[in-house]
């Protein structure tokens, strides 16, 4: 996936961020890396000593002397080795379980408590992939750099043996060994290059998949299925190119590098040979040199490791872009006792270098109905966030019956204040838990009383399983949708709920039986409504009227319909008010 | 050799559909008779790989005794030389290794590539199909889909690697050890068929636990999809902490399943001790009576342990390792993918779509004949529809959407449908159009049942436009004509009657024209992508156009258009209505509130229906406070 280039100083921050991460993974996990790296240890160390004890166990057995002590250690040599590696492979996958899960669980509760605002720039499902995928790729890597580091010091091991035995054949082995590197490192950035464009083609065709799956009702009334799946495989042929591609690539390298370790091995064995023939060394450590280069040599087997590690990086730093995202501070109290009075005292908020709201000073009184209306882009919605504390105010202060909204602890803010909104995301398992979100008291009963409220109830009563169809699955329109939201709404019973566009999917007919619940069963409590329909704000006690992120003008719905500017309003929806009637259809009159 | 070329897999971190159910035993069966149906094909390319990894095994199986001859005839008996010359001889072999590697690479790609282009293949007919028939597609399957795809393709060419090192190995070791000594291999060979008749045992536990994880992964994907997707309604319901909390047994759910696969894989390396050390011990304690007894020579005690330890328990370790870990994930994987290409029965129209070839006896794509609807039948006469006593429920406990709906609409009728919203409207333009079957009664185009129709006929006769419309990516050009016939000249014509006709000039005179790129459909808005999707509709032949609220993101004016211009078209309009305006342009309406329904021209709804005239009411007199009792819409439901 592509990351946006992010300027330099910024990206090296979150750099610095993403590898204090993984260590701070490593920490969390160290105890069971504390168990992985001793075992790696006591096999290695193990594998290093059986050609010695089997040796004289061997011999043992063949001599008949001894009393069998060298049959006893080749025995606990194999023990310890099969115990050390049972350890390190369970310790190994509970380091990576606790490393991947305690992160998750971080970035699960840093991304309940951001700002709204905040969580809204990245998509769903980037959100999913950070929490899922690319958690699991950084949670892995204090295994891998136990893995790597042991294997590096193992073949350093083979490295100072050579050296030990015959500098010859150390030196040998030095001269050589670069020529590898510079050739296992072509090949990974050559490789990489073409990784990225077949990844490029594989995106390309999940993205026509997915385009065709959300039309699928008109691919499927136009019975154009087999057409879809043509178009859809249309970037296969490209995709298959960048794979031989890949392939040729590989072939390319791979032989070069096949061809060239042997050789640097045949070449240390020259050396030790020519060693034998000098009689500087036995015969039999010509084998140990032949052991010691290829042990020498297995750093190559850590070439994948690394390239796994610089794609973790890149993970920890898509996290922690994430969790530098600062978490407003919660407050302590709870809210103040009265009746719902909202007050915007000079508030403003800053986003993407303009201000959506600017300066706003607004009383909303207790009881009201108060219609917010403007155009699209005005500010009406971030002033609804404001309200509840969705979002925070650069400056200025929101407060609920005169205390400041930052102040107030926020499980009891969200008992004070209820939103209902245009695309509410049903959650909780079936339609009564979405209903009741958050509310584990509330029966059943309170849950339909909500639901007729909101015109739902018979709707729900459709469904194949009623109130106990799984929200996700339930066949709702749009606006069904929308009066399940408002019906969340409502049950919480608060003294102030906040409406941000939450009719506009209904048909004028059920907008109009939903407003006279909003108009007398909910009398007494505060309601802001962010409405786009004249109706609605005909039956509002106070209109407020944006434009620009500041309030262009306040007061009735009657008395700002004078100002041609205000009726532009509400001409778009084709919807009339009583003293300016249209006609209703050119046919019927 | 150190085997960095291989790409290794990922341990199972794809995932597919989360709908299948666990079970270990049962997931060999599918996952394994789908890699035959992938590999037939490849027969040639396959043996192509399996010849010259044996020509790369050359330098291995030479390398001792060289190395041997250099000594004994070179560095030990005083001439250098010749030593040197024995070794670069052992290099010259390096170089055989080095082009059968170079030459198998092209044989591993005409295995791999092809596979996975038809895994691709298979798996999006086979989810466009199973959408188009009806079932509720899961975009988030789609991402995951692709990851298993790579990651069989990964896994096979893993495997296809390794398995001639495997294979070659361990038939080494055995081999080698019955040529020293029968009685030795005789008494290795019973603690190995041992090995791996546990290991046989464990596997089940191994697949069941893979398996476990993979459901737990998608699980987890699951579960966070619709609460990180409702960060804002659950702020605004303050249930952070109940939110917390099912992520969180979602995340402990998988990191336990982590756990307990490597609890089960431990049992791999229990079955190398038993595999390859047991017989060791054995040796070396027998040696002596047998030396003893002269059935054993000393020399061929040391060769059966070196065989022992450098041949046996690496190809014991190679063998659990890749049977237990890649097998296991790539079987799993096979599974998920298995049920995902076998599509139920009710599917979708027109000829089959591309699915595995050659899959005799694999799970394939049943073909189009099994939709239930003939592939010819009698021509229509007429286009009139005729829907008599239908009704649909979800459930057989539900309240019905429709309930005994009499309704004709002549050929060439101007029908809308009005009714408060979620009281069924759009379930009726599923029905009228054969594409939701009804729960009872029928409807008939012409004299023809719906379900005589073939389906490509009936879909030719009818267009139904849904309120989200569908544009791909691809020309405009494209797009428009995708309901033509096939011919251009005659497409072209009719394409641009079309956008005339429905208003859509300006738009596709911005965006460049017929052949200008629609890169990304969701650049355009709503309003612009619903006059694409009304023009399509105008320009297709069909004989009946069913608009479920197409119009919905158009303005007043603009939807005016669109109507008048369906409605002075050749054929039937059914426009479910948005906004009440619809109805008064129709010729007929029909009302639906709650499960009764009544049918008549606007003037005699507005004096026969109060709910109608109710309707018309509150568009007409949308300010006033004052409406009349709300609850009279509802009743009857």
């Amino acid at each position: 996936m592509p990351d946006p280039v992010p300027d330099p100083p910024r990206e090296r921050a979150t750099r610095k961020h993403g590898d204090r991460l993984l260590a701070s993974l490593a920490r969390g996990a160290r105890a069971p890396l504390a168990v992985v790296a001793a075992a790696t240890i006591a096999s290695s160390g193990a594998v290093l000593a059986l050609p010695a004890v089997l040796a004289s166990a061997v011999d043992e057995a063949l001599t008949g002397r001894g009393a069998r002590s060298a049959a006893v250690g080749l025995v606990l040599v194999l023990v310890l080795t099969a115990c050390a590696e049972i350890a390190g492979m369970v310790a190994g996958a509970a380091a990576t379980a606790s490393a991947t899960a305690s992160v998750r669980v971080r970035l699960t509760a840093h991304l309940l408590s951001l700002d709204i605002a905040e969580t809204r720039r990245s998509p769903t499902g980037e959100l999913v992939n950070r929490l899922v995928s690319n958690t699991a790729t950084a949670g892995s890597v204090p295994v891998t750099l136990v893995g790597i580091s042991t294997g590096l010091v193992t073949s350093a091991g083979g490295v100072v043996a050579l050296f030990v035995i015959d500098w010859r054949t150390g030196l040998t082995f030095v001269a050589g060994a670069p020529a590898a590197v510079v050739l296992i490192r072509l090949f990974v950035a050559r490789v990489s290059g073409l990784y990225d464009d077949y990844q490029g083609a594989q995106g390309r065709l999940a993205a026509r998949l997915t385009d065709a799956l959300a039309g699928i009702r008109t691919v499927r009334a136009s019975g154009s299925a087999d057409r879809e799946i043509a178009r859809i495989l249309a970037p296969l042929p490209e995709l298959s190119g960048s794979g031989h591609a890949l392939w040729r690539a590989q072939a390319r390298s791979v032989w070069k590098i096949a061809l060239l370790l042997p050789l640097i091995e045949v070449a240390v064995l020259a050396a030790a040979g020519l060693g034998v023939a000098d009689g500087r060394l036995e015969a039999g450590q010509l084998l140990a040199v032949a052991g010691y280069a290829a042990l020498g040599l297995s750093f190559v087997d850590q070439t994948d490791a690394l390239m796994a590690l610089a794609h973790s990086r890149s993970a920890a730093r898509r996290i922690c872009e994430v969790l530098c995202l600062p978490v407003p501070s919660a407050g302590t109290r709870p809210p103040a006792e009265g009746p719902g009075a909202l007050s915007f005292r000079g508030v403003t908020v800053v986003r993407e270098g303009t201000a959506s709201v600017d300066g706003v000073d607004l009383e909303v009184p207790a009881g009201s109905l108060t219609a917010v209306v403007g155009r699209s882009g005005a500010g009406k919605s971030t002033l609804a966030l404001l309200a509840g504390r969705l979002t925070d105010p650069d400056r200025g202060e929101v407060l609920l019956d005169g205390r400041p909204l930052r102040e107030i602890d926020p499980d009891a803010l969200r008992g004070a204040v209820a939103y209902a909104f245009e695309r509410p995301m049903l959650l909780g398992g079936d339609l009564a838990a979405a209903v009741s979100y958050g509310l584990p008291a509330v029966d059943r009963e309170a849950v339909r009383e909500a639901a007729r409220a909101a015109y739902v109830d018979d709707v729900i009563g459709r469904l194949p399983e009623g109130y106990d169809t799984p929200a996700a699955t339930a066949p709702l329109s749009g606006g069904e949708l929308q009066r399940l939201g408002l019906a969340r709404a409502l049950v919480r019973r608060a003294r102030l709920t906040v409406l941000d566009d939450a009719t506009s999917g209904l048909d004028t007919a059920t907008e109009a039986q939903v407003n006279r619940t909003l108009l007398e069963g909910m009398r007494g409590c505060t309601r802001l409504v962010v409405a786009h329909r004249a109706a609605t704000a005909a039956r509002a006690d106070l209109v407020v009227w944006m434009e620009d992120g500041r309030i262009r003008a306040r007061g009735t719905h009657r008395g700002l319909w004078r100002d041609p500017a205000y009726r532009a309003l509400f001409a778009s929806g084709g919807e009339a008010f009583p003293q300016d009637q249209e006609e209703p259809c050119p046919t019927c009159s | 050799m150190p085997d960095l070329f291989v790409r290794r897999p990922r341990s199972g971190r794809s995932a597919a559909p989360p709908a299948a159910p666990a079970g270990g035993g049962r997931a060999i069966a599918s996952g394994w008779r789908l890699l035959p149906a992938l590999l037939r094909p490849r027969r040639r390319p396959l043996a192509a790989a399996a010849a010259w990894s044996l020509v790369e095994a050359v330098p291995a199986l030479l390398s001792g005794l060289l190395v041997a001859t250099a000594l004994d005839r070179g560095f030990l008996a005083g001439r250098p030389g010749a030593g040197l010359a024995w070794l670069g001889l052992l290099g010259f072999t390096m170089l055989f290794r080095a082009a059968a590697m170079r030459m198998m690479f092209p044989c591993l790609a005409a295995v791999v590539e092809p596979l996975r282009d038809d895994l691709v293949r298979a798996l999006v007919a086979a989810t466009v199909t199973r959408a188009a028939g009806g079932a509720v597609p899961d975009p988030a399957a789609v991402t995951r889909l692709t990851e298993q795809v790579e990651t069989v393709r990964n896994l096979v060419s893993a495997l296809l690697r390794s398995a001639r090192t495997l294979g070659t190995s361990l038939l080494a070791a055995l081999g080698g050890l019955l040529i020293l000594s029968p009685l030795v291999a005789a008494a290795v060979a019973v603690p190995v068929a041992a090995a791996l008749a546990v290991f046989a045992r464990l596997l089940p536990v191994l697949l069941a636990r893979q398996r476990a994880l993979i459901l737990a992964d998608e699980d987890l994907t699951a579960r966070a999809t619709p609460i990180l997707g409702g960060l804002r309604d659950i702020a605004a319901c303050g249930a952070r902490a109940q939110a917390q909390a099912e992520v969180e047994s979602a995340v402990a759910a998988q990191a336990a399943a982590i756990r307990a696969l490597a609890w089960a894989g431990t049992s791999r390396r229990l079955v190398v001790t038993l595999g390859a050390h047991l017989p060791l011990m054995g040796l070396l304690i027998a040696a002596r009576p047998l030396i003893q007894t002269g059935r054993l020579s000393p020399g061929e005690v040391v060769g059966a342990a070196a065989y022992l330890v450098t041949g046996l328990d690496p190809a014991m370790r190679m063998f659990v390792g890749v049977a237990g870990s890649w097998g296991v994930t790539l079987t799993v994987i096979l599974d998920r993918l298995a049920e995902t290409v076998t599509v139920p029965a009710r599917t979708p129209p027109g000829p089959p779509a591309p699915a595995l070839r050659d899959g005799a006896g694999c799970a394939v794509l049943p073909d189009a004949a099994t939709s239930g609807r003939p592939l010819s039948g009698r021509p229509l006469s007429g286009y009139r529809l005729e829907a008599e006593g239908l009704s649909f429920a979800y459930a057989s406990r539900a309240a019905p959407v429709v309930h005994g709906l009499d309704l004709t609409v002549a050929e060439g009728d101007h029908l809308a449908v009005v009714g408060p919203s979620g009281v069924g409207k759009s379930t009726l333009s599923m029905l009228l159009t054969g594409l939701q079957p009804p729960t009872g009664g029928r409807i008939r185009l012409g004299d023809l049942p719906l379900e005589a129709i073939p389906e490509h006929r009936l879909r030719t006769v009818m267009a139904l436009v849904p309120q989200e419309s569908y544009v791909f990516a691809g020309t405009l050009g494209e797009n428009l004509a995708y309901l033509c016939p096939s011919d251009p000249r005659t497409a072209a014509r009719r394409v641009w009657e079309a956008v005339d006709a429905v208003g859509a000039r300006a738009l596709v005179e911005r965006l460049g024209g017929l052949d200008a790129a629609i890169e990304e459909p969701a650049a355009l808005s709503a309003g612009e992508r619903q006059l694409i999707t009304l023009a399509r509709a105008y320009a297709s032949p069909a004989r009946v156009v069913v608009l479920d609220e197409a119009t919905c993101h158009l303005d007043p004016a603009a939807e005016l258009r669109a109507e008048t211009a369906f409605a002075a078209r050749e054929g039937t309009l059914i426009v479910i209505a948005h906004r009440i305006s619809s109805a008064g342009r129709a010729r007929r309406v029909l009302v639906m509130d709650g499960a009764a329904t009544l049918t008549g021209s606007h003037r005699e709804l507005l004096a026969r229906s109060p709910v109608y005239a109710e309707l018309v009411g509150h568009w007409r007199d949308d300010g006033a406070a004052d409406g009349p009792s709300p609850r009279r819409l509802t009743a009857g439901t």
